[in-house]
């Protein structure tokens, strides 16, 4: 039931992806003018709203209403006609063209014979961005403008269809706080001209800075709404992981502290993704990296592996250094690295799975070598049997396996290499209960079998049941590192979230 | 939850353990539709034309594609590991003159001037094409293009435009003699052909070509060393396309300037009839002579056919895009009717 001063109502939405729940009956309920932030963990559900709400997927069920009216769902054209616009991180700008152009991009102003009416184009341009107080002309082409500069031109663009609603997904991310400051402002000067905001950022002091109400997901379900004031980080932090873990009781290996560890990171950085990393895993220890989306927990893995470049640092495996960027090199000394997109980064897709089995373990051979088919047709099949992968024969395509059959092809491949240290990122992404845990017992047996392993997870539980230590990533710094028997989810959370 | 790994292929019979490996292979060689075409084609000229099937005839039908025949065997390489090299048409004709080069200018022996001619064309392919391609990380078109034109200037540069006649027993003996009944430029394509089965389907570099073209970021981070590999395979197809160059010069007794600048076309069109696919990592080079042959047929009953050669052209045409239609329709029907899931 929509109340009284409700604007936009959202209510019993329900989305699956393939048998994973996003959206379990979330409700939103937005007021007229306000600025609404919208806030939930990795997995909350949240994005699958926001895409809901932008028309870019339908729900499984639910109804949207805005300004009492009920929309058609699952169409973005529809959503910014009803009055919806929405401004994510990446913009979608096209550089080339002016400011004036890109407001009106595929809407230009044109005369009967001549073309495109540039002064009228310019006209309504100028006639959107004047109220705004930008520090930028119409005819600037957009490739020089700021981050947050193209971000007003996006608002602005929305503005000029005469949008309603206004989605702000992570609008900040990219930006410096003198630009977030910027951003901030011209949001507040929108709610003035009676504006409604839908915010979502992952700072905690952006979120005090500029929301009216709040509204916490968790496990696609609305935990609750309400007014900012009644909140502060701790209580929102509760709420968003809540109180639903068991302790996992597991087994303690014991790590060897007192030696050379098994891997050393120092000083390393990424250039815009990773400053100055530093950090050890010991044989036998398994050291989580929690973190956000875009933290820098892949970056960090890929320059440590030697895929991406890095500036300054030294990465050591057993007291040796790695020279950078010689991959072959650091398969050799025992390096292994399990990407988190096995898809696009794990697999050769249209190869045979005994061709991918093998592919890491005999990288370093002289390659002018005749391949010994049938003993790697016969590694293939005890492979299988060990790791319990289900094909028919070592020969199928990969392509046709499933993604948890996949995920331990990746995983197998790279123990065949008999690693000392195992990097891995998002280990169980996309991958159902039952290749899991499969796969959770696999690492077990790795770190059982003396090898140290650095596992990247958005998935705070994971890092909690793997790990001995856990470190955590905030906007590209290694901010925090905590024991296993330290850490919670609050903390993980509060630390991701930059508060120290 | 245990892997159920074919146990009973031993038990249950040798017969359906045949027919599945007969589905898998005709499915995994993609060109199984070309190569019935190829035989409708024979068929048919053979009933129609009764000079066709004679051996006369089919010596000058494998001679004529010889060029062809290591141009498209190069260029699988390449399009295996997701490139294109559009300056192979060019090498053709440089090749002939740097066998002049150390033949006649330099005074080197023929059989060690042509190796010494394919090495240059190696070179050039890895060193130029390959570098750029692979290591600076260019596009292959540009870079291509590129030396396309650079090579073509050169030979006209170091040619004076001139067609130079060269006299040398072996290079005739390339160019008109047999071996065993069978012309020793046939002995060549033979050769070649099963080297490159060999390298592509049993060395790790092989599997390193399709892993490259499959899948360069797995590939990466797997150890493979990308750039080596794309290197190596533009250095093959230039060392190809330099041996073609001296088949073309043994066949006219001369270096001639021109080249051969358009066969690069008709290279593509039987690379992809073979199978391989443009972005790489599937097909090879087996396929890739079936579209060679097939081509070459083609060209080869319409000519005895008597058409007038523009017809010719335009039926060739005509035909090649119902091949390769054919060839289409074909493939998306057998992963449709016998996908080789689980």
């Amino acid at each position: 039931m929509p109340t009284v001063d409700s604007f936009l109502h959202v209510t019993g939405l329900i989305k699956s992806f393939g048998g994973v729940h996003a959206l379990r009956g979330a409700e939103l309920e937005v007021r007229r003018g306000e600025v609404h932030s919208l806030v939930g963990a990795n997995g909350s559900g949240k994005s699958t709203l926001l895409s809901i709400l932008s028309g870019q997927i339908p729900p499984d069920a639910g109804t949207i209403t805005l300004d009492g009216v009920g929309m058609r769902l699952g169409n973005p054209a529809r959503a910014l006609v009803a009055g919806i616009a929405t401004v994510t991180q990446e913009t979608t700008l096209v550089p080339a063209l002016s400011v004036a152009e890109n407001i009106l991009l595929g809407r230009r102003k044109v005369r009967k014979w001549s073309g495109i009416d540039w002064r009228a184009t310019r006209a309504r341009a100028e006639q959107v961005l004047k109220p705004l107080g930008v520090d930028f002309s119409c005819d600037d082409p957009v490739s020089e403008l700021r981050p947050d500069q193209q971000q007003m031109v996006e608002i602005a663009r929305a503005i000029s269809m005469d949008a309603r609603v206004l989605l702000l997904d992570e609008p900040t991310s990219a930006l410096t706080d003198e630009e977030v400051d910027s951003l901030f402002s011209l949001i507040r000067m929108l709610q003035q001209r009676g504006m409604t905001t839908i915010f979502v950022s992952h700072r905690m002091s952006e979120l005090f800075e500029i929301t009216d109400r709040i509204t916490i997901l968790r496990d696609g379900c609305t935990v609750e709404t309400g007014p900012i004031e009644d909140y502060d980080t701790d209580r929102i932090i509760d709420r968003m992981v809540g109180r639903t873990l068991a302790p996992v009781v597991r087994s303690r290996i014991s790590v060897g502290r007192d030696s050379t560890p098994a891997l050393r990171v120092q000083g390393l950085s990424v250039p815009g993704h990773v400053r100055d990393a530093t950090l050890e895993v010991h044989t036998g220890e398994t050291v989580g990296l929690a973190g956000l989306a875009g933290s820098g927990r892949t970056e960090l893995l890929d320059a440590i592996f030697g895929v991406r470049a890095r500036i300054g640092g030294a990465v050591e495996l057993a007291g040796v250094e790695l020279s950078s960027r010689r991959v072959s090199q650091a398969i050799a000394r025992g390096l292994a690295y399990v990407p988190g997109d096995r898809k696009s980064r794990g697999l050769v897709l249209n190869m045979t799975l005994s061709e991918n089995l093998t592919m890491a373990a005999t990288s370093g051979l002289p390659r002018f070598r005749t391949l010994p088919r049938s003993r790697e047709r016969a590694q293939a099949v005890s492979a299988m049997r060990e790791y319990g992968i289900v094909a028919s024969s070592p020969d199928s395509s990969c392509a046709m396996l499933s993604g948890g059959n996949q995920q331990k092809v990746v995983l197998a491949k790279w123990m065949c290499t008999s690693p000392r240290v195992v990097l891995m990122d998002e280990p169980t992404r996309g991958i159902d209960v039952g290749a899991k845990r499969e796969i959770y017992r696999l690492l077990a047996e790795a770190r059982a079998s003396g090898a140290g392993i650095l596992v990247s997870s958005s998935e705070t539980e994971e890092l909690m049941l793997l790990c001995d230590r856990i470190l955590v990533m905030f906007r590209g710094k290694i901010v925090a590192s905590l024991d296993r028997a330290q850490a919670t989810d609050a903390l993980l959370a509060r630390y991701s979230m930059g508060q120290l | 939850m245990t892997a159920p790994i074919d146990t009973n292929t031993h038990s249950d019979g040798a017969v359906t353990a045949r027919a599945v490996r007969v589905r898998r292979w005709a499915a995994s060689n993609r060109f199984v539709g070309v190569l019935v075409l190829l035989i409708v084609q024979i068929i048919i000229f053979s009933l129609t034309q009764p000079r066709f099937f004679s051996v006369p005839n089919i010596r000058v039908l494998l001679t004529s594609v010889a060029i062809l025949w290591m141009i498209a065997l190069g260029l699988t390489f390449v399009m295996l590991t997701g490139g294109f090299d559009l300056s192979l048409g060019a090498m053709i004709g440089l090749a002939g003159f740097i066998f002049v080069g150390f033949f006649v200018n330099l005074g080197v022996p023929a059989p060690f001037a042509i190796v010494l001619t394919v090495l240059s064309g190696a070179l050039l392919g890895g060193g130029i094409n390959g570098f750029l391609i692979g290591k600076v990380g260019m596009p292959f078109l540009v870079v291509t293009i590129g030396t396309l034109s650079l090579f073509q200037g050169t030979t006209y540069l170091v040619s004076g435009t001139q067609t130079i006649s060269l006299t040398s027993s072996l290079l005739d003996a390339i160019g008109f003699n047999n071996a065993l009944g069978v012309p020793i430029t046939v002995w060549f394509m033979i050769g070649t052909l099963i080297v490159s089965q060999f390298v592509l389907r049993r060395t790790y570099f092989g599997r390193d070509v399709y892993a490259v073209g499959g899948n360069a970021k797995a590939a990466r981070l797997a150890g493979i060393n990308v750039t080596r590999t794309v290197i190596a395979a533009y250095a093959i197809a230039g060392g190809l396309a330099a041996l073609s160059g001296v088949l073309e010069a043994s066949q006219i007794s001369a270096a001639s300037p021109t080249g051969d600048p358009t066969i690069i076309f008709a290279a593509t069109a039987a690379v992809l009839l073979g199978g391989t696919v443009l972005g790489g990592g599937e097909g090879g080079v087996a396929g890739t002579v079936v579209g060679v042959l097939f081509l070459g047929v083609l060209q080869n009953g319409l000519s005895i056919s008597g058409l007038a050669s523009a017809w010719q052209q335009v039926f060739s045409g005509i035909i090649v895009i119902l091949a390769v239609l054919f060839h289409q329709l074909q493939h998306k029907g057998t992963s449709f009717l016998h996908p080789l899931s689980e």
